[in-house]
């Protein structure tokens, strides 16, 4: 069984290997030599799982579990250059990606989403349960999701008002306690406070005289 | 013969071809003893028994007679620290029948080898040693922290 590691290494408590394989030594590869990695590496991932169970059974410590890191990451390369290469071949063919498409939707609660789409054996109109609550009459018209809608953005709303009045009087104060600071940082860490009209309030003149 | 999406299956359509099966198998110890051409394995929750024998049959190149599999719950546990309520995962088991005349034997991985110390003697020179380096790099510069150092 191919399951365990090679004799050398049983009983050991330092294994020395490499690195794991990059994305950019992985793309100039040959499909081919891709799928046979993989192979190797899905191997020596489930001996390393083999060998990390034997150890926690046997309570002794695994050594150098961070191999099943440098595996994974591996793997986790070779997917992504698979994927680039399909969308290239796609893209070359058809103009599209053949990604999985994403489409933005309207939830059953007024709520916009994203929907990763997925097939079905029959289309959209034709399944009449999920079409019953966007009619008319459906559930996404009545006073209920409507209610909710009020409400879910009133609560939005005060949650973007709070937090600018916060950043605001915040920068009053900052500029209050440090009145020769770097005002392009200040910018770039509040965008949307308008700097200049918080220099001339009340609040940011300092116990000194003002300066500006 | 993987965690990945595929379209739907639909009468006709070309049969499913997997090229980068992502699935994971582990061998382990069976807990009662079980006959010698009996293998236990934990494998990921997706795998169906067909999962199971094409994985073993194609990759690992290990012939198959009768597969078993069952699910078991994981421990629910006292969070160690906060004392909430946890779930260990769900861990699916296969049972593996090879042929008659294929035996399997699980290997003893922590024997020891000749010459050998016992465990903790072993870590005491190790520590012995580590100690009897620092203290000779040490020697010209004694103010210096252990951790100061290439």
């Amino acid at each position: 069984m191919e399951f365990f590691d090679i004799k050398k290494n049983w009983n050991e408590t330092n294994i020395k290997v490499g690195r794991g394989w990059k994305l950019d030594e992985l793309r100039i590869k040959s499909n081919t030599d891709l799928h046979k990695l993989w192979y190797v590496l899905l191997k020596e991932r489930n001996m390393l799982y083999t060998m990390e169970h034997e150890c926690n059974e046997q309570v002794k410590l695994f050594p150098n579990p961070e191999r099943i890191d440098k595996v994974q990451e591996s793997m986790n390369n070779i997917e992504t250059v698979v994927r680039e290469r399909n969308v290239a071949y796609y893209q070359l063919e058809t103009g599209e990606t053949g990604e999985r498409p994403i489409e933005d939707v309207v939830s059953i609660f007024g709520i916009p989403e994203k929907y990763s789409k997925k097939e079905y054996s029959i289309p959209a109109f034709m399944n009449k349960r999920w079409v019953r609550p966007y009619l008319e009459n459906g559930y996404i018209n009545s006073r209920a999701v409507k209610k909710f809608l009020r409400l879910y953005n009133e609560k939005k709303h005060n949650e973007e008002r709070k937090a600018r009045n916060r950043d605001y009087n915040h920068v009053q104060q900052l500029l209050k306690r440090f009145p020769d600071m770097d005002m392009e940082a200040l910018k770039a860490e509040y965008p949307n406070v308008d700097i200049e009209k918080a220099k001339r309030t009340k609040k940011a003149r300092g116990h000194c005289l003002p300066k500006y | 013969m993987s965690t990945r999406w595929y379209p739907i299956y639909q009468r006709g359509n070309p049969q499913l071809r997997v090229f980068l099966p992502n699935f994971w198998m582990k061998l382990v110890r069976p807990l009662p003893q079980q006959a010698s051409n009996i293998v236990h394995f934990q494998c990921s929750m997706e795998m169906t028994k067909h999962d199971i024998k094409n994985y073993l049959d194609k990759i690992y190149n290990v012939p198959i007679i009768d597969i078993r599999t069952k699910i078991t719950t994981g421990r629910f546990r006292k969070d160690a620290g906060k004392g909430y309520i946890v779930k260990d995962d769900d861990i699916k088991y296969a049972m593996v029948v090879l042929p008659k005349t294929m035996t399997f034997e699980f290997p003893n991985i922590f024997e020891k080898k000749k010459g050998d110390l016992e465990d903790d003697t072993k870590s005491l020179e190790e520590t012995k040693k580590s100690f009897r380096k620092y203290i000779n790099r040490n020697k010209d510069r004694p103010d210096v922290p252990s951790w100061f150092s290439i």
